[in-house]
């Protein structure tokens, strides 16, 4: 009995084991690619929030707004989500977070609810439960391309203009520090100006070649900002999470393997001390 | 010497400038405008054209010129120009832009009626693109200035 539980613990020693390596090898690979993902991310953020921002302020700042922008300017009650995950798993609750995040969001939303996935497994998850999938981006998400993103948002700012949808929501992940990730959501159509306290005391601005023109051009300027920023930035945090998730798994099956090698030499002992005893017992019967 | 006021210049990918300037002219949707320190507020959108930057401690009559795929200039205290695209006069790739508008060229002949509007409109836009380097490349309309 003794050496068929030796046998029985060797075997899941070795298989730990081979996990063990596997994961700690996955960690090292993310933890690269974390940095150089954080590297591209650390580089577009500072740009790209630098353009957001300016946009942002124009917004806040300027009363020549086309009303279709602005909150109540849209009546129709169709909501667009922009869900971004990744395209593998393996790396903790990160894609479950985003889903679940934005699906809260949606069983708010009585309306049409039309989904733009990017990164397959938000994809996978939306299209087997039937919702709406509109336009879809699952290259890697490391290579996106500004112009990339603007065909992206092209069709969603298409549909926002017909009135189709009276608004877009973007659910992704924002990046806090390697240990610590956060679900955002965020709207981005329409704006709601009227939150900011410091409309009204503007300058005169000149316009060219007409206010509604250099809105026209910006707004779906910032939509693709706001989401290449997005996806950027959502690349880095699958990375971060992988390397955690990698980590715990490589810290769990090395504690296993303690425990079963205990376990192992314990049951090596039970059996040799059961062969003496055996031995002993035979040389008494003889003498 | 003129005031000075400080310009960023941003693309979509990278920082592209950062400086105090006397003098930077941009071609907007209405036409070639100069801006200095201390003109009236304004967002106007760009078009594909030259720009030219005069920095305070350039020779005089010396501009930085660099060629501009379309954008928005934002002038308030500071000036911030987004361009979608933007190249120095010193990084245009003659060759590449000369390849490139004959390809839209091509193009163009092949497929100008039976293609979307859209579609031509967008090629047509990719070849001014390639002129406007080229143009800059040589130094720009005005190259005797330079």
């Amino acid at each position: 009995m003794a050496a068929e539980s030796m046998q029985d613990i060797k075997r899941r020693i070795k298989s730990i084991t081979s996990t063990e390596h596997i994961t700690s090898a996955m960690k090292l690979v993310s933890a690269g690619k974390l940095r150089k993902a954080r590297a591209i991310f650390e580089k577009t953020n500072e740009n790209s929030h630098y353009i957001t921002h300016a946009i942002e302020d124009l917004f806040t700042n300027s009363k020549e707004i086309p009303e279709k922008y602005l909150e109540g300017g849209n009546d129709a009650d169709g909501v667009c989500y922009i869900v971004i995950t990744s395209n593998k798993g393996l790396c903790g609750g990160f894609n479950s977070n985003v889903i679940k995040e934005a699906e809260a969001h949606i069983r708010m939303n009585s309306g049409r609810t039309v989904i733009v996935p990017i990164g397959s497994r938000g994809r996978d998850y939306f299209a087997k439960r039937g919702y709406e999938i509109y336009n879809e981006y699952t290259a890697p998400p490391e290579e996106i391309t500004s112009h990339e993103a603007r065909e992206l948002c092209a069709p969603i700012l298409d549909m926002y203009e017909k009135g189709e949808i009276g608004s877009v929501v973007l659910v992704s992940t924002s990046f806090v520090s390697a240990m610590e990730q956060r679900v955002i959501v965020k709207k981005m159509l329409p704006f709601d100006v009227e939150s900011n306290p410091e409309v009204g005391t503007s300058k005169f601005v000149e316009y060219e070649p007409s206010p509604e023109a250099v809105f026209n051009y910006l707004v779906p300027k910032y939509v693709e900002m706001v989401t290449y920023a997005a996806v950027v930035e959502s690349a880095t945090c699958e990375h971060a999470a992988r390397r955690t998730a990698m980590e715990n798994a490589t810290d769990n099956a090395r504690e296993m393997l303690a425990d079963l090698s205990l376990f192992y030499n314990r049951a090596r002992q039970a059996a040799i001390t059961d062969e003496i005893i055996e031995i002993v017992a035979g040389s008494e019967a003889q003498g | 010497m003129a005031n000075t006021v400080k310009l960023e210049i941003v693309t979509p990918e990278k920082h592209f400038y950062r400086g105090e300037v006397e003098l930077v002219i941009a071609r907007t949707l209405n036409g070639d405008e100069g801006f200095m320190a201390g003109h009236t507020w304004g967002c106007k959108l760009l078009d594909i054209g030259e720009l030219w930057i005069r920095e305070p401690e350039a020779e005089a009559n010396t501009y930085k010129l660099a060629a501009v795929g379309g954008g928005f200039i934002d002038i308030k205290e500071s000036i911030i120009i987004f361009a979608d695209s933007i190249e120095w006069k010193k990084d245009i790739d003659v060759d590449r832009a000369n390849r490139e508008k004959e390809a839209a060229e091509d193009w163009l002949r092949k497929n100008e009626e039976s293609a979307p509007e859209y579609e031509v409109k967008r090629v047509r836009n990719e070849m001014k693109k390639c002129e406007m380097r080229l143009q800059v490349a040589e130094g720009g309309r005005m190259a005797a200035k330079h």
